[in-house]
């Protein structure tokens, strides 16, 4: 079998690389004030993609940001100690009747540390706070460091071993627990294609294929792939021929939008659609909306002299019943037609 | 697969995409590399900030002229950047790495930067159902080192990782000592400023830390790509050898350029492409072919010295010749060129 | 009877709508209240499902139903393959905990989006026990086994003394050649759309190649009665035998759409299609010839292995066409299987044909260097005037007019007989040749022809076009079976409730729903010539029928033409509204007596750049017998097609598995590679025309696999003939042409 751990299905979150953020407090069971607060820190935690240890002497609590919190006790296996030893060695003195922050510290994935702060004698800040706080501070690119000394270094390393055995010590988990507590916007977009406005709403994942094909029925554009890999998926927008399946349909929201159904219809066919009947360039047809787009964008960008032109410039559309010779001999007669000049650069009348 | 996000659509103000840039955001620009991978569900970014509409300000979407050297705007489409006519007079190993590469509409789509910053093709990782992949998924093992290895790294990879960079256009830049200009917070004040980074120390080998590839991190921002001045850049080539005619990764590349004078070559640059784990610019061709005629026995020589470190998996092993064929070839190209 | 529309290339009738995006296909039919189904598949290759924590799925936002093999339904008729059926499946749909494949599925998870639905199949928690490592790999020291048929022939033949001849013979050739697995990768991808009308009644739109074997199937497993289960594929984006059977997703859109309460569309995804539709199998085959040198064989031995699942038998027939093709009293072959921890394979364009073609036309032309015979020369030494295997003779064989006209086409006359003597730059160019064949098959097959008042006429059969043309031809032969214009025959096809046809595979639609179609017309015209002779009103009043014809629209005396009656008025004056006829085709008696096989030839020319390893096709000609052709734009096209599958197999195609989990890693259109535009170079099709009268009645022998066949021995045969070196492992890739000293 491959070694390595079993793969989580979400890999956005890569465990140690990701930031570790480290709080220490004077006591107390419970890191979050109340769910508010907690709420708030998984969102500064996702968005760090960071994890949260939370420490007391006693108890020791790991946070995913897409996770209920776990909480381990006693200890695991922890260098030098567990908890107490830690407080020690990062200068900070846990008080017993004192809870709340002590100290909050954030180690990067790449093991620096990027964050220190030890809360003074009547210093009180929420955690909510020094987390956010500590998200500002990652703002600052790791080549200049927060000042680092031998000292800092050690800590660091300290802190990331740490966080490494607590979290191996930990049962694993599926990494993004709850869906519904990611974000759940819908965008109300406007979609210019082939003339006319559509109003959409959508969640922004939707690509621009997929609104084309789910949500306005505009099913001429073709998903062969999903992955920009075959072409079948080819519009124009503002002209240009590029991939739907991957554009946004959001970002595609003021620019013009055509498709196949755009070019021509049945009864009055556009000069490729005519050249393609007329030479039997496809067979199953499943490409052919794509192969036509594809081929309405290489006459307009001007680059195709000859028929290896056409076919190297033709290339991102994939043809897998082989109808590419007829493709070739389609475009180089429409070509003609759309320009009035001939492949070898001729003029011919208009 | 792709994870819900907030979408941010940035007009006007690239700062203010900084200042709400967080390590969970991604840029999006033409999206054809990000995209795809979000769908794969290998990155799932909680926040998408899609700055493409910053091209029609500024330097952004601009290939400037500067100094007989080129600034080439974050933003500039590939298929744009390559058709240029100053790309194709005064770094002809560009044009054609860039026209070398993906397909007509990929190239339409995609820009200067989001090609700088691709990820790799590895299918290891991009399959989420594979578990041992240290660039995913570190500390979990490396799948291609005794797995599928024929698409990959010959040079600077490790057991870590083997994971072969893809990029044509990088080849080209690293040829042509291109600078890249990043913006971000530097220092301890508040406001945002620019460094520049030299293409050959923007990628990392993987190390024992491929899931770390480029210098930059969240925060900061490519804003253009410069070409200094290179007035031999003008004697250049790009020779790829691939699986099928077109539209397919390399399996071994090479973009060089040659200063011919006096019968002699007075400097060379040669870069190689699908066969190591960045772009990779060869000093010790270079340091062979300078000072020389420019015969095809040298040019073998210095295909020999490129190679010399490579270290084949089983499944790759042909690379080495292939890798010294495609030098040899472009080498001889660009001798050739009027 | 004329035949006035048959053998034009008239422009393919459906061309208008897909050129516009108005062919609907399966995933595209648009159904009220769709949900989406997603398929998750394992990651293990052998092993069983522990246990699966659905409840973050259940949880996520649209999420309707997760079904797993804990909570989904019983299927009545379960998921094993009907033994009594040869070509059916067994299907993994969630009935037990068992993995037997890499990416089979384990779970279902239905939404209201598409992306909601996908991204919900990433939140299950899936864990697999008794993991074991699996063997997705053989050679010919795995242990193997002799399946009890070859498809349609026997697992082995034996003819002569096999041993004695190859042991006395001069020149001996003993080659073994590799082709590793494929995926068909059609350009759709399989979607099914299942609607439920009642507790018993279902429709089901399905990208299909059978749509009665999806009835079938449907039918079976959830304990339906047949006729309240209709299947429609209007338009289907390709399939290559991976759509010849239902796979699992159909059964589990309809699951889905039970469970939910709401129709389900389920869309197969690309890197699904590498497990869970079917593969042409990785197959070894070796060829032993002996000869004289002469060149005239002395044995042909062709011994073929091939993989197969663990719970599926599939045998790529590789040695059958090597049973005729040659004349030779010794011929011996055997097919055996190794069962392996994969997928079952399945027909992939011309299935034994494509790939045994390979073995075999490559060691001819290994032969023909051994004997010093031009490869052309060598066939016709060893051309075979009787099928010698079956002990018939052909119904028609215009081969050798095949290899004379594709010769003179590509100018192989000029080529030289020794390796590496056309040099061009930095590369070598070779020539290379080889045989093309296919058997002409017919199925019993049925159509309903109504012809109106009005002088229009629309005929049925529950056909599939799959790209081929069917509607085309169909359109075609109708129109001239009733003797009208084209534009006034309207054919439809594509719905159970039409009558029943063989499945689109195997190249014999033209000649099994063609029969149909025309003897359904023919009937309907005989009725129409009936009424208009017993007419007193009619000019054709008291003529014999055999004196009588229809064209356009137009009935006619042949021997006094001015006598003539439309059909307009004919219906008219019998004030019929319709002239209704069903025809149902059997297999043609003609054909009893004789072997039936289309051939040709095909020619490659190559350019290698040793130094780079490519092999670029410049060139291809095809010269193709194939019987009445019954238009030669869309045959041009079928042609044409097949060949440019053999540039792929012959020097892109490759499903690679990763040996360890059993996981394929090629899984997507990057990774695994069909030509493109800039690998397809011209392609000149010559098609010699040959009459066969036994071979059914519309004499069409069926075309759409024989472009396949020969083509990548072409390509190989003419690598050899550049560069001096023989590759005998496909794909022909540059690592393979690269010495690399270990």
């Amino acid at each position: 079998m491959l070694p390595g751990r079993r793969a989580g299905r979400d890999e956005g979150l890569e465990r140690s690389d990701c930031p570790t953020v480290v709080a220490l407090f004077g006591e107390g069971n419970e890191p979050f004030a109340d769910e508010r607060e907690r709420e708030a820190i998984r969102a500064e935690l996702r968005a760090l993609g960071a994890v949260l240890l939370a420490l007391s002497p006693d108890v020791l609590w790991l946070f995913r940001p897409d996770d209920e919190q776990q909480s381990l006790e006693p200890a695991p296996r922890a260098p030098d100690g567990g908890p107490p030893a830690l407080f020690q060695q990062l200068g900070v003195v846990p008080e017993r009747g004192r809870p709340g922050l002590r100290g909050l510290f954030v180690v990067d994935g790449g093991g620096t540390l990027r964050f220190a702060h030890r809360l003074g004698h009547d210093e009180r800040i929420t955690l909510r706070a020094a987390v956010e706080a500590a998200s500002r501070a990652m703002l600052l690119p790791a080549a200049v460091p927060a000042g680092s000394s031998r000292r800092e270094f050690l800590l660091a390393s300290l802190l990331t071993g740490f966080a490494l055995a607590v979290a191996d010590a930990c049962a694993p988990v599926p990494p993004v627990r709850d869906a519904a507590s990611l974000p759940q916007d819908q965008l109300d977009l406007t979609l210019q294609i082939n003339g006319e406005s559509h109003p959409l709403r959508l969640e922004p994942r939707v690509s621009l294929l997929d609104a084309l094909r789910e949500n306005l029925g505009l099913t001429g554009t073709k998903k062969g792939c999903d992955h920009g890999q075959c072409g079948a998926c080819t519009v124009l927008i503002d002209g240009r021929r590029v991939l739907s399946c991957l554009t946004l349909a959001a970002t595609a929201e003021g620019s013009k939008i055509t498709t196949i159904e755009g070019l021509g219809s049945p009864e009055a066919l556009h000069p490729m659609q005519a050249a393609f009947v007329a030479e039997d360039a496809l067979q199953c047809g499943y490409c052919t909306p794509g192969q036509i787009m594809s081929a309405v964008g290489l006459v307009s960008e001007g680059h195709a002299k000859d028929d290896d032109d056409i076919r190297e410039l033709m290339s991102g559309n994939l043809c897998r019943c082989g109808a590419y010779p007829n493709i070739v001999t389609a475009i180089r007669r429409a070509q003609k037609e759309m320009t009035g000049t001939a492949a070898d650069g001729a003029k011919g009348p208009a | 697969m792709t994870a819900p996000f907030t979408y941010v659509r940035v007009t006007g103000d690239a700062d203010a995409a900084l200042d709400t840039a967080t390590p969970g955001s991604q840029l999006l620009a033409g999206g054809t590399n990000l995209l795809d991978m979000m769908r794969l569900g290998v990155v799932s970014p909680t926040r998408l900030l899609d700055i493409s509409r910053l091209a029609s300000s500024g330097p952004w979407g601009r290939v400037e002229e500067t100094d007989g050297g080129l600034s080439i705007g974050a933003l500039v489409r590939n298929s744009d950047l390559a058709y240029h006519p100053l790309v194709r007079a005064r770094f002809p190993v560009l044009s054609q790495a860039l026209l070398s590469g993906a397909s007509p509409q990929l190239r339409n789509m995609a820009t200067t930067a989001g090609n700088v910053m691709q990820r790799t093709r590895c299918p290891y990782f991009r399959d989420i159902g594979v578990p041992a992949c240290n660039k995913r998924n570190p500390g979990s093992g490396c799948a291609a080192w005794d797995g599928f290895a024929r698409p990959h790294a010959i040079l600077g990879g490790s057991r870590d990782c083997i994971a072969v960079h893809p990029s044509d256009m990088c080849v080209a830049l690293v040829a042509l000592d291109a600078i890249v200009h990043v913006r971000g917070h530097y220092g301890a004040g508040e406001g945002l400023t620019e460094r520049q980074i030299a293409i050959a120390d923007f990628h990392l080998v993987p190390g024992s830390t491929p899931s770390r590839e480029t210098t930059i991190g969240p925060g900061e921002l490519i804003t253009r790509v410069v070409l200094p001045a290179t007035p031999f850049a003008a004697r250049s080539a790009y020779v790829k050898a691939r699986d099928r005619a077109s539209y397919a990764f390399a399996l071994a590349s090479a973009g060089v350029a040659l200063h011919l004078e006096g019968g002699k070559i007075r400097d060379a640059r040669v870069a190689l492409g699908g066969v190591a784990t960045k772009p990779w610019r060869s000093h010790e061709a270079e340091r062979v072919l300078a000072g020389h005629e420019p015969t095809g026995a040298l040019f073998e020589r210095a295909a020999d010295a490129a190679l010399a470190d490579a270290q084949p998996r089983p499944d790759n092993r042909f690379k080495v010749p292939l890798a010294k064929a495609t030098i040899v070839r472009a080498l001889t190209r660009a001798r050739e060129a009027t | 009877m004329s035949r006035a529309y048959t053998s034009l290339g008239v422009d393919r009738i459906d061309a208008r709508y897909k050129v516009t995006g108005k062919a609907v296909y399966a995933a595209e039919v648009a159904v009220a209240n769709v949900a989406h189904a997603v398929i998750v598949g394992s990651t293990v290759a052998r092993g069983r499902v522990k246990d699966i924590d659905v409840r973050a799925a259940q949880r996520a936002p649209g999420v309707l139903a997760v079904l797993t093999h804990q909570n989904a339904p019983r299927l009545p008729g379960g998921a094993e393959r009907n033994k009594n059926d040869r070509v059916d499946r067994t299907l993994q749909v969630l009935q037990d905990d068992q993995v037997v494949y890499d990416d089979q599925p384990v779970a279902l998870v239905v939404a209201d989006t598409l992306d909601r639905a996908r991204f919900a199949a990433r939140l299950l928690d899936v864990r697999y026990e008794r993991v074991e490592t699996p063997t997705v790999t053989f050679d010919l020291r795995s242990p193997n086994y002799a399946p009890p048929r070859a498809v349609r022939d026997t697992t082995d033949s034996n003819h002569g003394d096999v041993a004695r001849a190859r042991g006395s013979a001069p020149v001996v050739v003993d080659a073994t050649y590799t082709i590793p697995t494929e995926n068909h990768n059609p350009m759709e991808m399989h979607g099914t759309i299942a609607v439920w009308h009642s507790s018993d009644a279902v429709t089901v739109y399905d990208s299909t190649q059978g749509i009665f074997g999806v009835r079938k199937k449907i039918a079976h497993v959830f304990g339906l009665n047949a006729k309240n289960v209709r299947v429609l594929s209007l338009y289907v984006g390709g399939g290559f035998g991976c759509k010849g059977t239902p796979w699992s997703h159909v059964v589990l859109s309809v699951m889905a759409a039970r469970a939910v309460g709401r129709a389900v569309k389920l869309a197969v995804t690309r890197q699904q299609m590498f497990s869970l539709v079917g593969h042409r199998p990785h197959i070894i085959q070796r060829v032993q010839l002996a000869a004289g040198k002469d060149g005239k064989l002395a044995s042909v031995e062709h011994d073929v292995v091939s993989q197969t699942s663990r719970f599926d038998e599939f045998v790529e027939p590789g040695a059958v066409t090597a049973r005729h093709l040659y004349a030779c009293d010794n011929i011996r072959t055997s097919h055996r299987l190794v069962r392996l921890d994969i997928p079952t394979p399945t027909y992939m364009r011309a299935p034994g044909e494509s790939s045994g073609s390979f073995a075999l036309e490559s060691a001819m032309d290994e032969l023909s260097y051994a004997v010093g015979l031009d490869p052309v020369a060598l066939r016709l030494v060893n051309y075979a005037e009787r099928d010698q295997h079956e002990g018939k003779p052909y119904s028609s064989k215009s081969l050798r007019a095949c290899y004379e006209q594709g010769a003179a086409a590509f100018g192989w006359a000029r080529r030289p007989l020794a390796v590496r003597a056309m040099k061009d730059g930095d590369g070598w160019i070779g020539w290379g040749m080889a045989t093309a064949t296919y058997p002409a098959g017919q199925s019993p097959a049925s159509a309903w022809a109504s012809l109106r008042a009005d002088g229009t006429a629309l005929v049925r059969s529950g056909s599939q076009d799959i790209g081929t043309g069917t509607y085309t031809i169909m359109t075609q032969i109708a129109a001239d079976a009733l003797g009208l214009p084209l534009a006034s025959v309207r054919f439809e096809l594509g719905d159970t409730s039409f009558p029943e046809t063989p499945v689109s595979g195997g190249s014999r639609t033209a000649a099994s729903v063609g029969s149909a179609v025309k003897q359904a017309g023919w009937q309907v015209r005989q009725a129409l010539l009936a009424l208009a002779i017993a007419d007193p009103a009619s000019p054709l009043h008291g003529l014999s029928a055999d004196d009588v014809d229809v064209v356009d629209g137009m009935l006619l005396s042949k021997t006094q033409p001015s006598r003539r009656d439309s059909v307009v008025a004919v219906m008219a004056r019998a004030q019929r509204p319709e002239l209704v006829a069903r025809a149902d085709a059997k297999e043609a008696e003609s054909r009893k007596p004789y072997s039936l096989h289309s051939f040709g030839a095909q020619f490659a020319e190559v350019r290698v750049d040793e130094a780079l390893g490519s092999v670029r096709v410049r060139r291809l000609v095809g010269a193709f017998a194939a019987g009445t052709i019954l238009n030669a734009k869309t045959a041009r096209s079928q042609f044409m097609g097949g060949m440019v599958w053999g540039i792929g197999m012959a020097l892109h195609e490759h499903t690679v598995r990763d040996l360890r989990s059993g996981r394929v890693v090629t899984r997507d259109l990057a990774d695994y590679h069909v030509p493109v535009h800039a690998d397809t170079p011209d392609i000149q099709v010559v098609m010699v025309p040959e009459s066969d009268p036994h071979v059914n009645d519309v004499g069409a022998k069926g075309i759409g696999e024989i472009g396949i066949t020969g083509m990548a021995a072409a390509i190989a045969n003419a690598v050899y003939h550049a560069t001096g070196k023989r590759v005998r492992d496909l794909p022909i890739t540059p690592d393979k042409l690269l010495e690399v000293p270990v």
